[in-house]
């Protein structure tokens, strides 16, 4: 039995995976703040306790997200692309392109072959492009981060809402709502201008199905119907809260990999010698 | 020997604090250590990349400084240079047009037509003596030997003037042997990094290599016979990472940055940053024709680089050693923009990576480039890719 973790230290949340020969057997999120050593031991800490076991069980340890390189407490670091493409190959195997939408970023990533990322496209540095653009624009309206989901679910139609800057989209919502427009349509606008962007980094990599979604903002039931509308595609989406801990389980699973593959030399040394 | 100390800062302190003191000197685009060698009287001969005999210039009391761009906007060198060159020549002149440095004699070579030219534009604006320093186009050739010290002969009495006395060959002998420590204690760094590269990130051992060509190299020495034992004593962790050579810091360098960002995603166990500091490969010899005895080390006991053509160092072929020699198994394969001699070695390279079977990365750097996330991104994924197959 060989127990790995992956840690994904994301902008906005951080999640650990703990896994049983590639099976998740514990995971746990929290909201990353500014201690992100200490975050990241609390998040991975909850996970072993799930799981049933204590630090020094595990053999491998991967960190992956923007915060990878600040905590001390794994074996290698990987990027959130090859993290992500391995944790959504291993949920859907017929995998060939990955959108990842984060709290500060948006990723496109094309795979190949054993979940090798063949190209990618990250978003500009701006908010508009990023789960930040539909939280500020619920905030400018009244709600929080959790009551994006419910509001626009309620939503009949969507308010155009141009989606070029996070910051100059307040005067556009208090435009829209002085208009009498509803809340929730203007949320499910935000909804449609992002994906919007999100689709014209996933054609800059030459995207082929299958399409799976990662990251937290896919846990929204609209917009997963938004992105399916504008690509006229089927898309995967991990059931429940397995959506944000793509990249955490493909992280645990690379460490996994790499383990083998370590033990795979250490033997053909051993034969050789 | 020389008794001026210019680094005060990096003496008793622990060392995080002497490296982060080595890295802000490093980073100094106003080269305070120069400026505090000529308040205390001293003189200064510029010399620009790759290899320069320091040692002539040393032996004079003269400070060999190592001319190298820096990451600044070149205001008044622009008008200089056509925009299609590279950036170090312009920031080298900008260095001096500015005032950050000043100067008493320059020297150039003929390493890439832009480079050889650098001392005529230099020379138009400076009342200083500036010429270029041919090293043999033809290292085999029987004659090299003569030629090269009759070069650094001529070199002498020009440094001689620029002091105002005489070198002897004594003078010659003694800076031979402190630079002979020099090149020990950096051979002594990179051994470490090819050992336990764990132990000195890149960006590390960089600006402990860089700021031997801004210090009296007796300090240099000073502060490498401190740091080495203290770099191998620290406690740092060891993690799982693919090792790799880089290659193409012969000239101008990358920022310090993109340098942290390289070490940060794979163990750089060797590599060509200023490999003009690491050119001759051991001690030159200190008891004969003192000026002989660096030529012959500069021909028969020297590194190489795209901007030395020598039949013996088929340079893919060194670039294979390097990467063998290193225990590396991929390669970064890097050349600074407008670098003619670097991007048409790259071409060399990867054939001869591609025939081995040895991976590799393939990008271009700037100087003064600011942003390094895509390139690290993309490096990243490179490694991953090898690590996770």
């Amino acid at each position: 039995m060989t127990w790995t973790a992956g840690i994904d230290i994301g902008s906005t949340y951080t999640k650990a995976v703990i896994a049983r020969d590639g099976e998740i057997a514990g995971r746990a999120l929290e909201p990353t703040g500014f201690r992100l050593a200490a975050v990241a031991e609390a998040a991975l800490a909850r996970a072993l306790e799930q799981a049933g076991i204590g630090r020094g069980d595990v053999e491998y340890t991967v960190a992956t997200g923007f915060g990878r390189h600040q905590v001390d407490l794994s074996d290698a670091q990987v990027t959130d692309l090859t993290a992500a493409a391995r944790g959504a190959n291993a949920i859907f195997p017929g995998t060939r392109t990955i959108l990842d939408v984060g709290g500060q970023t948006m990723k496109a990533i094309r795979i190949g072959a054993g979940a090798k990322v063949e190209s990618f496209r990250l978003n500009d540095k701006c908010a508009a492009g990023t789960g930040a653009f539909l939280e500020k624009t619920a905030r400018y309206m009244g709600f929080g981060t959790a009551e994006i989901g419910p509001l626009v679910a309620t939503s009949k139609d969507s308010v155009p809402i141009s989606g070029v800057c996070a910051v100059f989209a307040e005067s556009e919502v208090i435009n829209q709502l002085s208009q009498g427009a509803a809340p929730a349509d203007i949320m499910h606008g935000a909804i449609v201008s992002l994906v919007g962007r999100a689709v014209q980094l996933m054609k800059r990599v030459r995207m082929e199905p299958e399409f799976t979604l990662v990251g937290g903002i896919l846990r929204f039931e609209r917009m997963i119907d938004v992105v399916r509308q504008e690509l006229s595609s089927e898309v995967n989406v991990a059931p429940g809260d397995l959506v944000q801990f793509t990249a955490a389980y493909g992280a645990a699973l690379l460490g996994l990999s790499r383990l083998r593959k370590l033990r795979g030399q250490s033997v053909a040394t051993e034969a050789a010698a | 020997m020389n008794p001026i100390r210019v680094f005060p800062e990096w003496r008793d302190r622990p060392l995080d604090q002497v490296l982060g003191a080595c890295r802000e000197l490093v980073e100094n685009a106003n080269f305070p250590t120069v400026k505090r060698w000529r308040a205390a009287g001293g003189k200064v001969v510029g010399h620009f990349q790759v290899y320069f005999p320091e040692e002539i210039v040393h032996a004079a009391g003269v400070l060999p400084f190592r001319v190298r761009g820096a990451p600044i906007e070149p205001l008044q060198s622009d008008s200089r240079f056509g925009s299609y060159l590279c950036s170090i020549l312009k920031t080298s002149l900008e260095l001096a047009l500015s005032g950050r440095v000043q100067l008493d004699m320059f020297v150039t070579h003929p390493i890439c037509d832009a480079a050889r030219n650098l001392a005529g534009v230099w020379g138009r604006n400076f009342p200083y003596r500036c010429q270029i320093l041919y090293l043999p186009q033809n290292a085999t050739s029987p004659s090299a030997p003569a030629y090269l010290r009759g070069e650094y002969e001529r070199l002498l009495h020009d440094v001689e003037a620029v002091a105002g006395h005489a070198i002897s060959d004594d003078d010659l002998r003694a800076s031979i042997a402190v630079f002979n420590e020099n090149r020990a204690l950096l051979r002594e760094l990179y051994a470490l990094k090819r050992r336990a590269p764990w132990q000195v990130a890149m960006d590390e051992a960089y600006v402990l290599v860089a700021i031997g060509g801004m210090l009296p190299r007796e300090e240099h020495n000073e502060l490498l016979r401190w740091v080495l034992p203290e770099l191998e004593r620290r406690t740092a962790r060891k993690l799982d990472r693919i090792r790799v050579v880089f290659e193409g810091g012969f000239c101008e360098q990358p920022p310090l940055d993109l340098i942290r960002a390289i070490g940060r995603s794979c163990y750089v166990v060797d590599d060509d940053l200023l490999i003009g500091l690491r050119w001759i490969l051991e001690d030159v010899a200190a008891s004969g024709d003192p000026l002989a005895d660096l030529a012959h080390a500069y021909l028969h006991a020297s590194s190489y680089s795209p901007v030395q053509h020598d039949a013996r160092k088929p340079k893919e072929e060194m670039l294979l050693e390097r990467i063998r020699g290193a225990g590396a198994t991929a390669a970064i394969v890097t050349a600074a923009k407008m670098c003619e001699p670097g991007l048409e070695e790259q071409v060399g390279y990867v054939r001869a990576l591609d025939a081995a079977g040895i991976p590799y990365f393939v990008s271009e750097f700037e100087e003064s480039m600011t942003s390094f996330d895509h390139l690290e991104i993309q490096l990243e994924t490179f490694v991953e890719n090898l690590m996770f197959d």
